[in-house]
């Protein structure tokens, strides 16, 4: 894209430069890091020394900057390479970043920031209050849009294999939205009682907050919503979706089926799953302990699934595919498991008493007879099937239970917390030990173990060694074998891997016959719910576009944003309060007596204390209220940004200041004393869209009855490395103490001063005036601050006019007039370094006595403040210059390039 | 009177969680700063935060005369939900 002129930067400098361009008929392209065009002056109160109202008077500028027929704005985005093109213009690289928000739809009514789960320090306020991660910078915006801000995905989030918004729900706890935090994970998989229960968390293992005293528990929270939920009485009933006249069959009912069916059905599918065992649940009801996961959560879940009209036929075995298709089943998804056990294949594995630990946990979840009482069980295998079998056996009162391992303690594969729990109900470990064989005359009596010197090879590979001379024997009156499980699909006649399980391609997961799709374990191998719960997710995304007829592209279910740098995300804070975490809430006992679970469900103040643990790492926590509250459909969480080139014949840099940072003078006491705030701040507690409903102290709402000013915080002040007067503070403050003295007529005001700079048009009136009201100017520099128990602060200066010697006084409010600082980014924007800078790092102007506006660039010029402290009129005036510079630039350029055209073609001339 | 002062943007996160309480402390009628923070057992400068937030959202607002102990008192808004 070609444009006469790039304006980077639309303050009042910015948008005066673009709107006096575009009226000589220019075409103008400017750029705006934040949401709104309008700089600092539109949160301004008024303005010295009219005191005109500052947003009536931008207002109209924003507007029609925003709407001129030859300017064209680009807010949100940011200029990130500027280049000479060889040929005296430029070429511009942008980025404009995704607001989420489809701005022709947004009607600016502010009901997703009303909604919204997360708040953050609002800098349009000066930090004084909240805003949302949806939101509109501020009530003049223009356009008055809504953006979403959003740092990436949550680690927590990103972490999740089944792609459930883990921070959402974290967030939507927080906000006490316990329903709504339900139905979120509803939009993924209808297991919310499940995996609150036995989820492996893998999102906690990256939470930040584990980078601080400790990960927040967030599968406890989601376990805390299901309980909520589940124990509600009248539950709202999930609406039946419209049929859509297609029919899938899902054949298995674990986590990846039970999903996929949901999210099929929930879009007008019908769907029947056919299970082969006596219930519904795959592993959630046939692996997983009662006092980790009790039957009736499953059923809990599963009633959900069957709410919306899924059918399941359980004890159904199904071992032709081809016969579902003639059944009328337009597609079919395999998600069978993996139930086969793998077997050790040593001496006297059939001996009676030897069984899987698949077998054993099933008959004992579904109810059948198994009488351990008193027995010596030895459990094989070190993975946490092996942990649930091995206290499953506790449970059922076997007299001792012994875990043998081929792994040392350290490589287990069980997690550690369920080894640490096993070792506590009483299990003992041998680690180190395989089976060489097992005696006994037609039943187990002993075991015979050889001690494994490696469990996998060089190349990662499991590959035993075991030195054959060392062995233990041990007596015992059961085995239960723990030693792996495969997938039993022979009878599915679809091409397998060598581990038995189904080739399915990784992102589409259809097999090599194209209506029949695999999903989960079946066909990754055993894993865990939350990633078959994963799989089962892309499957019925598949499967849907599939029976659509449309293309089966792996990228179109989500590209999700990167995760956010945990580094960035503890650097937004100095300091971080240490919240203690909740203590896990299990209840141990050595030997336990029976299957009632171990962990507790939260209470509502632990999940309230939990969750506000919660750092919001990716600010947008992904909670969907906004989308729930948008009465325009204008949110789009899947928008992305996107890169934009553009060629230019000059350009003009507006990129303002910004403010010095109060608590570099930790004499003051900026950031410690809640009453010490700055000038800007006060600007905003004077405007009228003010953060506060009055000019009320920051530490305790109290109106102030003696407000100070600290002059020159910041400026002339070799300390902090800025020799230079800021030029504004000394007329802003007293615009100040012109506002604070009508707003709080019983307010003493008092100015600590070096000198007042009061040069300009009817500035020294202005002052004037303002010791006539009353404001007591104060001459010499304050040394130090210190604050009272009350929040009363007491400066300590020297009165070098008055009676002399060093003096104190106490105030209940303290401003500094804090000064302006070159804005650093500005001499990024050249990839090159070429932007020349002057002393003190503004932008440097090749002659600022004879020729106001240029730098040493042909072709670059400087408007406003970026070339040093300016008021508003200034800031004006050094904008009309650098425009006239700019302009006559590009005629310049344009007569080199096309001599005769740029003669005879007249410019569009748009009057005003 | 700021013992420790907290990082304003974990103050702010806090307003979440926060609501509900400030909103109980409310439910018998309007209170200053200082009276929400008694009851809640919390700073006063994290509560401005808080109160200010809720009124920015419209949870909140201030009763317009100031009292004489120079501190105005905020009610809750009445929502339909
Ligand atoms: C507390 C206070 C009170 C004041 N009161 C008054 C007053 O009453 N009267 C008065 O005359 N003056 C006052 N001033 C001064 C006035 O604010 C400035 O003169 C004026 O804002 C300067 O305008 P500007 O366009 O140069 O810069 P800014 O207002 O700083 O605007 C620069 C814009 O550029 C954007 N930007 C920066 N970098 C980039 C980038 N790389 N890409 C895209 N965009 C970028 C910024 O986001 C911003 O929107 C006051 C200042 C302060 C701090
Ligand atoms: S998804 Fe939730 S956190 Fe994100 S902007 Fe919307 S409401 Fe806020
Ligand atoms: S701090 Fe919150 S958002 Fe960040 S990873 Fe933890 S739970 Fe997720």
């Amino acid at each position: 894209m070609k444009y006469d002129a790039l304006v980077v930067g639309s303050g009042i400098g910015g948008m005066e430069s673009a709107l006096k361009l575009g009226d000589m008929g220019y075409r103008v392209l400017v750029v705006e890091k934040e949401p709104s065009v309008g700089g600092k002056m539109i949160l301004l109160s008024k303005v010295f020394p009219t005191l005109d109202c500052a947003s009536c008077i931008s207002t109209p500028k924003m507007a029609a900057t925003i709407h001129h027929p030859n300017v064209t704005v680009l807010t949100y985005a940011e200029v990130h390479g500027i280049r000479g093109d060889g040929n005296g213009g430029y070429h511009a690289s942008i980025r404009q970043k995704p607001k989420y928000v489809d701005e022709a739809a947004c009607t600016g009514c502010r009901q997703c920031e009303m909604a919204c789960t997360v708040a953050v320090p609002d800098e349009f306020n000066a930090d004084l209050v909240s805003r949302r991660a949806a939101f509109i910078a501020f009530p003049q915006a223009v356009p008055k849009k809504a953006v979403i801000e959003r740092a990436g995905v949550s680690p927590c989030t990103g972490a999740c294999p089944a792609g459930i918004k883990a921070h959402g729900y974290v967030a939507r706890v927080r906000a006490g939205q316990y329903e709504e935090a339900f139905d979120l994970v509803l939009e993924t998989t209808p297991l919310v009682g499940s995996l609150g229960r036995a989820c492996y968390a893998p999102c906690e293992e990256q939470c930040t907050r584990g980078q601080l005293e400790g990960p927040l528990p967030i599968r406890r929270l989601k376990r805390f919503i299901a309980d909520r939920h589940y124990g509600r009485a009248g539950r709202t009933a999930i609406p039946r979706p419209q049929p859509n006249g297609k029919r899938v069959a899902v054949v298995g009912s674990g986590p990846a089926g039970l999903t996929a069916a949901w999210l099929l059905a929930r879009q007008g599918y019908g769907v029947k799953i056919f299970e082969a065992a006596a219930q519904p649940g795959g592993m959630l009801r046939l692996g997983i302990p009662a006092y980790r996961l009790p039957n009736e959560v499953v059923d809990d879940d599963i009633a959900t699934v069957t709410a919306i009209g899924v059918e399941i036929a359980v004890n159904t075995r199904v071992q032709d595919v081809a016969r579902l298709k003639a059944e009328g089943f337009d597609a079919v998804l395999l998600a069978t498991g993996t139930h086969r056990a793998v077997r050790l294949r040593v001496p006297g594995e059939d001996l009676d008493g030897v069984r899987s630990a698949l077998a054993f946990l099933a008959d004992v979840k579904l109810g059948h007879a198994v009488n351990l009482a008193g027995k010596r069980v030895l459990v094989i295998g070190g993975g946490n099937v092996a942990m649930d079998a091995a206290r499953t056996a506790r449970r059922l009162g076997a007299g001792s239970v012994e875990l043998a391992s081929l792994e040392t303690r350290e490589q287990m594969p069980a997690h550690d917390w369920e080894v640490e729990e096993a070792l506590a109900e009483g299990i003992t470990l041998r680690n180190g030990w395989g089976v060489h064989r097992l005696g006994g005359d037609g039943r187990v009596r002993s075991a015979e173990l050889k001690a494994c010197t490696a469990v996998f090879d060089a190349a990662g590979r499991f590959a035993p060694r075991y030195d054959e001379g060392k062995r233990t024997t041990l007596a015992c009156d059961a085995v239960i074998v723990a030693a792996g499980m495969s997938a039993d699909t022979e009878a599915f006649g679809l091409p397998t891997n060598g581990n038995r399980t189904l080739k399915a391609d990784a992102g589409t997961l259809q097999t090599a016959a194209p209506y029949v799709f695999a999903a989960g374990d079946v066909v990754t191998g055993p894993t865990m719910i939350t990633t078959a719960v994963g799989q089962g997710r892309r499957a019925a995304f598949m499967i849907d576009r599939f029976l659509q007829g449309l293309a089966l592209d792996p990228s179109l279910l989500e590209a999700p944003l990167p995760v956010v740098d945990q580094a960035a995300v503890l650097r937004r804070q100095r300091v971080y309060d240490r919240r203690v975490p909740l203590a896990p809430g299990h209840a141990m006992s050595a030997p336990p007596t029976g299957f009632a679970e171990t962990e507790t469900t939260m209470t509502e103040e632990e999940a309230h204390l939990a969750s506000a643990r919660c750092l919001d790492c990716g600010v947008c926590s992904e909670c969907h209220a906004c989308v729930d509250a948008c009465p325009a459909g204008a949110i789009h969480l899947d928008m992305r940004g996107r890169d934009v080139e553009v060629d230019v014949n000059a350009v003009v840099l507006a990129t303002g200041f910004t403010l010095f940072p109060a608590d570099a003078k930790p004499e003051y006491g900026y950031g410690r004393f809640r009453n010490v705030i700055t000038g800007m701040q006060m600007d905003r507690l004077l405007a009228p869209t003010r953060p506060f409903n009055a000019v009320v102290r920051p530490g305790d709402g109290k109106v102030p009855d003696r407000i100070a000013y600290v002059m020159c915080t910041g400026s002339r002040d070799a300390q902090v490395g800025n020799p230079l007067c800021s030029r504004i503070c000394c007329m802003y403050s007293i615009k100040h103490n012109q506002l604070i003295m009508g707003a709080l007529p019983l307010a003493d005001v008092t100015v600590h001063y070096m000198d007042i700079r009061a040069v300009g048009k009817g500035y020294d009136e202005f002052y004037q005036q303002a010791k006539d009201m009353g404001a007591r100017f104060i001459k010499g520099r304050v040394a130090g601050i210190t604050e009272k128990k009350d929040g009363n602060l007491v400066l300590r200066y020297e009165d070098i006019e008055g009676d002399g010697g060093i003096v104190e006084a106490e105030y209940d409010l303290v401003v500094l007039a804090v000064g302006v600082q070159p804005n650093p980014g500005v001499a990024r924007l050249f990839a090159d370094g070429s932007l020349a800078l002057d002393d003190y790092a503004w932008v440097g102007e090749a002659d600022e006595d004879l020729d106001p506006g240029r730098t040493n660039l042909p072709g670059v010029f400087v408007a406003g403040t970026a070339s040093g402290a300016k008021d508003i009129p200034d800031s004006i005036l050094h904008a009309g210059a650098a425009v006239a510079q700019a302009a006559a630039h590009i005629e310049r350029s344009r007569a080199a390039a096309a001599p005769a055209r740029a003669a005879a073609e007249p410019r569009v001339q748009v009057t005003a | 009177m700021s013992p420790a002062i907290r990082d304003t943007r974990e103050i702010i996160r806090d307003e979440q969680v926060m609501r509900a309480p400030i909103l109980e402390a409310l439910a018998a009628g309007p209170r200053t700063i200082p009276e929400i923070a008694q009851a809640l057992g919390k700073p006063t400068h994290e509560v401005v935060f808080w109160v200010m937030g809720l009124r920015k959202y419209g949870w909140v607002s201030e009763i317009k005369e100031v009292g004489d102990d120079g501190y105005f008192r905020y009610q809750a808004v009445p929502r339909q939900s």
